[in-house]
């Protein structure tokens, strides 16, 4: 599973306050925790205003690249200067955070990514929201693959998401977001599927559960990564079981030896 | 009708149903059923603030408020049962520019309505023109803004800002709501009230309006 971290992100208060005051060891901190939990890629949000988002944004690559190098950095922005001022700060090509059907992030966005030859997480949403049906989002998803492979950017850079919502909400939106995810896989093979999971358990009790069962169910349905809090242990033992009983661990070497390295399972008093 | 206030507390749809029509039938006015309802949804409302409630319980009372609300309006016509009901206050409801949350708007939506309120919900992402623009069409007693990023707060203050420019502040009570609201981002957004759930931005709202008709305007 390719993990992405989702705790840098400035539309959460405390995020915000750290990068307005310019709080280094704060978001040092919180990029070098995700990583040393499995996080290969950290989503960073700058979450402020549009008038300091590109300086802010910069700010945070700066600071994450330096505290973890071997990290991928993701860049979560709608406003294209914001984007491009990180993409040229960074080491390393980092992923786009997002593109969607609204005209806007097609206008400036995609440009970027193809430019770039970022990868690039996609939403099925548009200029009217958010469709209720499994057909409906693919039908956005096919037609951003087009524009993506027209601008010749591989399907192996693409992460897209089927959008994840509260089942509080809605007793099918969990069923939604699997078929969405099956529909996705079987017709673009080689594109990542991933998602904002806690997303499902929002308004519920014991959110930590259903949001294991979830990603296990997401997992079978072929969900390849997820933006999740890297550091619950739990969820990344249910990540990796999940990964193992469907056949994408030989010999269950990944499991044992996550095991064995007390990375999952009840923690070990030292 | 103990049993009916019990059976909707207790998210027991079917008997619930079974027990209105039960009064009902048995001649009860159907103002009082409606009572009975919202005492339940009073006690809804209660275990949601003390943790045992949560999104679904609030979300499938107010569908058995709405079923009784049909069934009462089929049985007896909806100008006998909307005619003893005037009401309460006019609350103008949306989610500020930027953010496309709605899932607490829309219990503060749906519990302001059984409350007595009328509610005009202008959805999403809505502009601070459009908040304006309503607001001189609709008259509004409260203008509730909702926001979950940090972003909305920027948006709330404009949509306050307008309304200062406009001279139209001092006529209404502003309530920001949403997960991060909080002192510092009310004093910010200089409106009256913050709130983080639904449950207790209608409480406020109700206590408002109750004191402002006894004639102690806070």
């Amino acid at each position: 599973m390719i993990v992405i971290g989702e705790k840098i992100n400035g539309t959460r208060k405390g995020v915000a306050q750290a990068i307005q005051d310019r709080d280094a060891a704060f978001v040092r901190e919180l990029a070098i925790r995700q990583f040393e939990n499995g996080a290969a890629y950290l989503d960073l949000n700058a979450g402020t205003l549009p008038r300091s988002e590109p300086d802010d944004m910069v700010w945070l690559v700066e600071i994450v690249q330096e505290a973890v190098p071997e990290a991928t950095l993701c860049l979560d922005s709608a406003n294209p200067r914001a984007l491009r001022a990180g993409i040229e700060k960074a080491v390393k090509t980092p992923m786009v955070n997002s593109l969607s059907g609204e005209q806007f992030r097609i206008d400036g966005v995609l440009p970027l990514a193809c430019e770039f030859q970022s990868e690039l997480i996609v939403l099925p949403l548009d200029d009217n929201g958010i469709p209720r049906t499994s057909d409906g989002r693919l039908n956005i998803v096919s037609r951003l693959v087009a524009m993506t492979r027209e601008r010749g950017l591989p399907d192996n850079k693409l992460f897209i998401d089927p959008l994840v919502m509260a089942i509080s909400t809605g007793t099918e939106n969990g069923n939604i977001t699997l078929e969405t995810t099956r529909k996705i896989r079987e017709e673009f093979p080689q594109v990542h599927l991933t998602c904002g999971l806690s997303n499902i358990s929002f308004g519920m009790p014991l959110r930590s559960i259903l949001n294991q069962a979830f990603l296990a169910l997401l997992i079978a349905a072929g969900m390849d990564s997820a933006l999740i809090n890297a550091e619950e242990r739990e969820l990344r033992g249910i990540m990796m079981a999940a990964e193992t009983l469907l056949g994408k661990d030989r010999h269950c070497m990944n499991f044992n030896r996550a095991f064995r390295a007390g990375k999952i399972g009840p923690q070990q008093v030292s | 009708m103990q049993d009916l206030v019990d059976a909707i507390a207790d998210m027991m749809e079917d008997d619930a149903l079974a027990l209105t029509r039960k009064y009902l039938d048995q001649g009860v006015p159907p103002l009082k059923v409606l009572d009975a309802y919202k005492e339940a949804l009073g006690i809804v409302g209660k275990r949601f603030e003390a943790g045992s409630y949560f999104v679904p319980e609030l979300i499938l009372a107010g569908e058995m408020m709405k079923t009784a609300s049909d069934l009462i309006k089929s049985q007896i016509g909806s100008q006998e049962q909307e005619g003893g009901a005037k009401k309460k206050g006019k609350l103008l409801l949306g989610t500020v520019e930027g953010d496309i949350h709605d899932i607490g708007k829309d219990m503060v939506h749906m519990l302001m309505d059984i409350n007595g309120f009328e509610v005009r919900d202008l959805g999403v992402d809505v502009p601070v023109q459009r908040f304006c623009d309503e607001y001189k069409a609709f008259e509004p007693d409260i203008v509730g803004l909702s926001g979950l990023l940090t972003l909305s707060f920027e948006s709330m203050k404009q949509v306050v800002d307008a309304l200062k420019e406009a001279g139209m502040r001092d006529k209404v009570k502003v309530i920001i709501g949403g997960g991060q609201v909080d002192e510092h981002a009310c004093t910010y957004v200089e409106a009256d009230a913050w709130m983080t759930d639904a449950v207790a931005g209608v409480k406020y709202a109700l206590e408002w309006v109750e004191s402002r008709e006894k004639g102690r305007v806070p």
